[in-house]
């Protein structure tokens, strides 16, 4: 019970953060694919490193639980292929369809709709794509770490790194105004 | 010219309101440094099979039972399911109090396919079924696999979110014509 209940608070202080800089909209996450609006991709950008920092912190300590997913080359590189296509068509991902829809947007209730669907036909084919697509060229849980050797190093060097995305993503991402 | 600018004024006004994107992300991090610490990686997409668990095992409780992938994760009594159902209410709180008018259908699309509701949303269970499909293949979404792994540090994090920004800025374009969005 505990559990659903940290569950439910964590999605509601989610779910208000990502409304109030405009993840839910599916105009301005258009706009940022299309590079003329930079705050969607800047704020994720910078919220993967300021979790990179928090959570090194976390672990020094000992606290909390982590899980690395494993890389496979052909189904983890398939797997955003396709999810890229769709982000790109709807505006929405899995979390933020949530989001918007609760907000009230009805096409985001056909996203949602559609993820069912996708789920659905995913679970239904797991025992079948997982050995052709995924085992093959699963290369394991790898995470910087195992290059750079420490891994507080590892957790500074890409939060400097996502910091830099930021900064290059406001300078790239062109308001439409500017350009006249 | 008059409707251009009346866009135009209204993207404004909602960006005022918006907040800043520093406080934001930083707000977002503690939020997912929290969950790191009461529960594990935060994830979305984990909470529609836990939700379809919900549904199909009262219906089909010998193929729930028989199938890897819902079995592998809980049913809808789970943080997972909780968690999209409050970003659900999160984004209904936010809608509330933010006081903007709500589109069905985005203005940027309008501009591009006019105002046909049934193609937006036929378009949008399209795209929401892609997402689904590969956020269940590569094991996470924009959250659980994107900022979830790369805040792990991990390769299949940064690898998925390098291809998802790059295919969708492409999808982008194709969909929406010129940067400007079919605003011509």
């Amino acid at each position: 019970m505990t559990q659903v209940l940290l569950g439910l608070f964590s999605g509601i202080a989610f779910g208000f953060v990502i409304q109030r800089i405009g993840a839910t909209d599916p105009d301005r996450m258009a706009r940022a694919h299309l590079m003329v609006e930079p705050q969607i991709p800047q704020f994720m950008m910078l919220a993967v490193a300021f979790s990179a920092l928090g959570l090194a912190g976390l672990q020094a300590v000992g606290v909390g639980r982590t899980v690395i997913l494993p890389t496979s080359l052909v189904a983890t590189g398939t797997a955003a292929v396709l999810f890229g296509i769709g982000w790109g068509l709807c505006g929405y991902c899995p979390g933020t369809c949530w989001a918007a829809a609760g907000e009230g947007r009805l096409d985001a209730v056909f996203a949602l709709l559609g993820g069912l669907a996708g789920t659905a036909v995913f679970a239904h084919f797991h025992e079948r794509i997982i050995p052709a697509l995924y085992l093959p060229t699963n290369k394991g849980p790898l995470t910087l770490t195992d290059w750079v050797g420490n891994r507080f190093a590892a957790a500074c060097l890409l939060a400097a790194a996502f910091a830099a995305a930021a900064w290059v993503i406001g300078r790239v991402w062109k308001a439409e105004d500017d350009d006249a | 010219m008059e409707k251009k600018s009346m866009i135009r004024n209204a993207t404004v006004e909602e960006t005022a309101r918006t907040w800043p994107v520093l406080p934001a992300a930083l707000a977002l991090a503690g939020i997912i440094v929290f969950i790191f610490a009461t529960f594990g990686p935060p994830a979305s997409s984990s909470g529609f099979v836990s939700l379809l668990k919900g549904f199909l095992g009262p219906i089909l409780p010998d193929y729930i039972a028989r199938k890897e992938h819902y079995r592998i994760i809980p049913g809808p009594g789970s943080w997972l399911f909780a968690f999209v159902l409050g970003m659900a209410a999160g984004g209904y709180l936010g809608g509330l109090t933010l006081g903007k008018p709500i589109r069905n259908v985005p203005a940027i699309w309008e501009r591009r396919f006019g105002a046909r509701p049934a193609l937006r949303y036929a378009a949008s269970f399209l795209g929401g079924f892609l997402i689904l499909f590969g956020a269940r293949l590569a094991g996470g979404c924009t959250l659980g696999l994107f900022i979830s792994g790369s805040a792990q540090l991990a390769v299949s994090g940064l690898y998925f979110g390098a291809v998802i920004f790059a295919v969708a800025m492409i999808t982008s374009r194709l969909v929406y014509g010129s940067p400007k969005g079919g605003k011509k």
